[in-house]
């Protein structure tokens, strides 16, 4: 499914660019925005879903049970929901190009295509809950890499919701998604408001890359 | 207009039919070959029996990338799907010994991992993966390319096949609801590519039903006089449970709306089942496809752009190092990023089409045009034209590009033509054919023009179309021969008016040796362009040279409502500017203009500097250093952030690069403290952690030599070999990718030359780093550049 992007949130652009709260010179705001408004204008975004009932384990695939964290996630949940999202090649030549001649400029690109598809995922999930109709409740989104579910299972998650046909995105054999601003994360469906468990830098997207976690500090979303 | 085509039919889907049989999901059904053939010749069979006369062998996905998590071997699947569907075509050509019998297509789709530059699979290794899959199926009749969404890939498999094999080649592929497909690739960018390629039908297949395919369709039909392919989904499916919206009558109604356009192999995809395809052909029985007549136009391209040459187009001639010390400097030292910078500079300004030359006397040519071709290609999709006199780096570029090129370039010597045109027929490209030969350049233009109708003749020959034939008349300078202007304009006259050919022509010789050299480039591409020079080589960053293109579009009314022309006026006016200005430039010094990340400033006051006299190595050491430590501290300190520590390393690197072109020119040593190199290992493609250490170390007076990102172990040791490089830095931004790191750092060792290696990377400790035998752990770009002060001094 394609989906229209109006925006994404400028705060986590700025924590990405390790903004810790100096002055912001003018021309480096107007930089930021104009990424911003770039990044809307070149990206393809896209998502594709399936949902699984869990009580029937034959059908429901492994990937949901592999390991502690995702049992957990899922302990009250009826069905889980594997989504998959990109934002396509557009960003990623617009990064490239600006690499060329503005290193700076394809920096804050880069954090912009991080932002962007964490709202790709919100508006996706949305929209999925709305599609279900009932009064459900979801999850957190878990994605293979996280805690002690394994990125190697990166191939079978996208095979399992046929992403590489219905979106495009497809993983290399060292389990990179690409194109590289792209997410697939399994989401449980319960009865009963869930608690957001996975807090902290260990289930948090960033955790590869963020720049507090390094400088031994959090993002203050804890 | 030629005889009417026969229909033939095509199966429909196998993995429907297999979901139906209870596959489980998740594996391949390729497997099945082997494991369960008696169930895949049945599915054969049904499609047989409802009348398909085209099976597509169930080897989909049969290719090693795939099949390598299934443990199955690519020979062994291929041959078997091939064989399950001849038994399904021997069983029903005995039971129907009057029938015409069925062909056997070997169906190959996507690897299912992107290529470069998106991803990390490249151009070569793709197409040895279709080349495999082609061998193991040379029992099929023909070879079909399915569900294809990479006109890159494309090309790679197409290649393949008519390399490995004689038979048929069909090609498919899949486009969204924008009419274009999931990786931007038009319907016309496929049809000039594979055309040129000498595919024998091409069309559509899957992600839509036929209602939706039909302006797919009906534009190709517009586009290509090849057969046509339509094997289309069973309308749209249910995102939530996955069933196809619609039923084999209504199939088969909106499926024979495509005959009257040309398409005549029809088949189902998704969702569709025998009972499919015994509709359609109830429908369509005794049919034909009209042959087509189509406006021929000359078009190149890439996947995303596609450029029409109905007017006229800029060919960016910067690429280029002829007289140019700087080019010529960054090419020997493979120095990329210098003439990414000129692509993509020239790709701003207006350029339509870049020109790609990297001759020079001492650089392997081949080797440097595939690496330049893919470099510029990750950068812009303007289509290429490649730039050569040594038919081997023509070969060589002609096979990596993505698109359909131009070939720069033949001339009437019959030995060029013999060795040349073949090159362009087999990649599809369009050719320039300089008005020249062995004696020279003629002096007449009815000379000029009597070797353009030889080159005509010679391409038509060689099946080269008319449409993809250019002239060059040639540009000599007036200073020297004033009489030669006259000949060059009436020989694109005669060319444009008796061959019906587009002309191109390098024009800024012209001036050569006269005062305000500007007037006389532009007015003689004004008369140029009115005498049929459709493709001026010229340098797009020369306003002037624009704005005389673009006056010339609205006085030919071309620039209808001269939009363009007012659009291009309005944008000379400066916008908000991100750079900022110093009011009281005077005031300013370099180290000033450095820490606040003023480029045009640390550019202009480095050639000031210069021009006084002073030294370039104090330049760096007193001036650029230590701004660049001050600029690091606040950083450290949290006093400014990531965009404007780089914005400053951006200034600083102007700097340089006016240093570095004025000992370019004087021919002097470099500046350089050092050499070092940076990759980004192999399997990773995050490269802008290792791209901010490159400008940084650059910034402290290290040359850097960037291996870029996805490095195979063996490039990093012959690179560190070959270039004498005693220090390597190595980046890997992923768990899974530390692995290959260590291979690296093993492979260096194991190779006895003697160097450091420092490692960085988000998910590496120091820990890590001594642990996979690295030397140094570098957090981030100011520690790199310590260990480069402590390793090279």
């Amino acid at each position: 499914m394609d989906l229209k992007l109006s925006g994404f949130n400028r705060k986590e652009v700025l924590q990405y660019l390790r903004w810790t709260g100096s002055e912001i010179p003018p021309e480096v705001d107007a930089m930021i925005d104009g990424c911003i408004a770039e990044t809307l204008r070149v990206v393809q975004p896209r998502y594709t879903y399936r949902i699984f009932p869990i009580e029937r384990q034959t059908e429901t695939p492994h990937i949901a049970f592999a390991g502690q964290d995702i049992r957990a996630m899922l302990t009250a949940c009826e069905r889980v929901v594997f989504l998959a999202a990109t934002l396509g090649n557009g960003l990623e030549l617009a990064i490239r190009r600006a690499e060329v001649r503005d290193l700076s400029r394809a920096i804050v690109l880069d954090c912009c295509g991080s932002a962007a598809i964490e709202a790709v995922c919100d508006l996706a999930e949305q929209e999925i809950k709305t599609g279900i109709g009932a009064d459900v409740h979801l999850t957190d989104r878990f994605s293979p890499g996280y805690g002690d579910l394994s990125i190697e299972l990166q191939h079978e998650f996208i095979q399992t919701v046929d992403a590489p046909r219905k979106i495009g995105l497809t993983v290399t054999s060292t389990h990179i998604l690409t194109p590289r601003k792209s997410v697939t994360a399994l989401i449980g469906i319960a009865d009963t408001p869930q608690t957001k468990r996975f807090r902290g830098c260990a289930y948090c997207s960033m955790f590869e890359t963020c720049a507090f976690r390094k400088a031994g500090k959090t993002c203050g979303r804890e | 207009m030629g005889e009417n085509k026969k229909l033939w039919y095509l199966d429909g889907a196998m993995g429907t039919m297999l979901q139906s049989a209870g596959l489980e999901t998740g594996r391949a059904p390729e497997g099945l070959n082997q494991a369960n053939p008696a169930l895949i010749t049945e599915i054969h069979r049904a499609y047989l029996d409802a009348g398909a006369q085209i099976l597509y062998t169930n080897t989909f996905g049969a290719n090693r990338e795939k099949l390598a998590h299934e443990g199955l071997t690519v020979t062994e699947t291929v041959a078997a799907g091939v064989a399950c569907a001849k038994r399904a075509v021997e069983s029903f050509c005995a039971d129907h010994p009057n029938a015409a019998c069925p062909r056997v297509a070997l169906d190959i789709g996507p690897i299912g991992q992107l290529l470069e530059p998106y991803g990390t699979l490249a151009f070569e290794e793709a197409y040895d993966i279709f080349r495999e899959v082609i061998e193991a199926g040379q029992e099929a009749d023909l070879i079909v390319f399915e569900t294809m969404t990479d006109l890159y890939e494309v090309k790679a498999a197409v290649l393949a096949a008519k390399e490995n094999s004689t038979k048929p080649v069909f090609v498919t592929m899949t486009f969204e609801p924008n009419h274009r497909t999931f990786t931007g690739c038009s319907v016309d960018a496929m049809c000039a590519v594979l055309e040129g390629l000498g595919v024998d039908a091409l069309g559509v297949n899957c992600s839509l039903g036929p209602e939706e395919l039909y302006p797919i369709v009906k534009r190709m039909s517009e586009l290509t006089t090849l057969p046509l392919i339509v094997k289309a989904n069973a309308g749209l499916p249910d995102p939530e449970t996955g069933a196809y919206s619609i039923t084999p009558d209504r199939f088969a109604a909106d499926m024979a709306k495509f005959v009257p356009l040309g398409a005549c192999y029809l088949g189902g995809c998704c969702g569709t089942r025998p009972d499919f395809i015994t509709k359609l052909i109830e429908r369509t029985e005794g049919q034909t496809a009209p042959e087509r007549e189509i406006a021929r136009r000359t078009v190149v391209c890439t996947p995303t752009e596609t450029v029409v040459v109905d007017g006229v187009r800029v060919v960016g001639e910067r690429i280029n190092p002829t007289g140019k010390k700087r080019f010529q400097q960054a090419l020997r030292e493979g120095d990329l990023d210098y003439v990414l910078a000129q692509a993509v500079e020239q790709a701003e300004a207006g350029a339509h089409i870049l020109d790609v030359n990297v001759g020079l006397p001492d650089v392997d040519e081949p080797e440097m045009m595939v690496r330049v071709i893919k470099a510029i290609q990750s950068v812009t999709d303007l289509p290429l034209q490649i730039d050569s006199s040594n038919s081997d780096a023509l070969a060589a570029g002609l096979r990596v590009v993505n698109g359909k090129p131009i070939v720069n370039s033949v001339n009437g010597e019959p030995e060029v033509l013999a060795r040349v045109l073949p090159l362009v027929k087999k990649y599809g490209a369009a050719v320039i054919g300089l008005a020249m030969d062995q004696n020279g350049i003629p002096a007449t233009a009815e000379e000029r023009f009597a070797i353009a109708e030889r080159i005509l003749q010679a391409a038509l020959s060689y099946g080269i179309p008319k449409e993809d034939v250019f002239i060059d008349c040639l540009t000599l300078t007036i200073s020297a021969e004033q009489d030669k202007a006259l000949e060059t304009l009436r020989a694109m006259e005669m060319v444009r008016d008796r061959l019906g050919l587009h002309c191109t022509l390098g024009v800024s010789n012209i001036s050569f040796g006269l005062p305000n050299r500007t007037l006389i480039t532009t007015s003689f591409l004004t008369l140029a362009m009115a005498s049929g020079l459709d493709l001026p080589i010229v340098n797009p960053n020369t306003a002037a040279i624009m704005d005389t293109i673009r006056a010339f579009n609205v006085l030919y009314n071309r620039d209808r409502n001269a939009e363009a022309y007012i659009a291009a006026c309005m944008q000379e006016t400066p916008q908000a500017a991100v750079q900022p200005v110093e009011n009281d430039s005077k005031q300013t010094s370099l180290a000033h203009a450095v820490e606040k990340g003023l480029k045009d400033e640390a550019r202009r006051l480095t050639v000031q500097l210069l021009a006084q006299g002073k030294p370039e190595l104090e330049i760096v050491n007193e001036l650029l250093i230590p701004a660049l430590d001050v600029v690091g501290g606040r950083f450290e300190r949290g006093e400014i952030f990531l965009p404007q520590l780089i914005n400053s390393a951006g200034a600083a690197q102007e700097a340089f690069e006016i240093i570095r072109t004025e000992m370019a020119k004087k021919g002097s040593a470099t500046v350089s403290k050092g050499t070092v190199i940076v990759a980004t290992v192999k399997g990773d493609i995050h490269d802008i952690g290792k791209n901010i250490v490159k400008t940084i170390v650059e910034n402290y007076g290290y040359r850097v030599i960037d291996l870029g990102r996805d490095v195979p172990v063996e490039t990093v040791v012959q690179a560190a070999i070959r270039e004498d490089v005693h220090l390597i830095g190595l980046s890997a931004l992923m768990t899974t990718t530390l692995a290959s790191m260590e291979e690296t750092i093993r492979a260096l060792r194991k190779s006895g030359h003697p160097c450091k290696i420092w490692v960085g990377g988000a998910v590496l400790t120091p820990e890590y780093a001594q642990k996979m035998g690295a030397d140094f752990y570098a957090r981030d770009a100011r520690e790199s550049v310590d260990i480069c002060k402590e390793v090279l001094g």
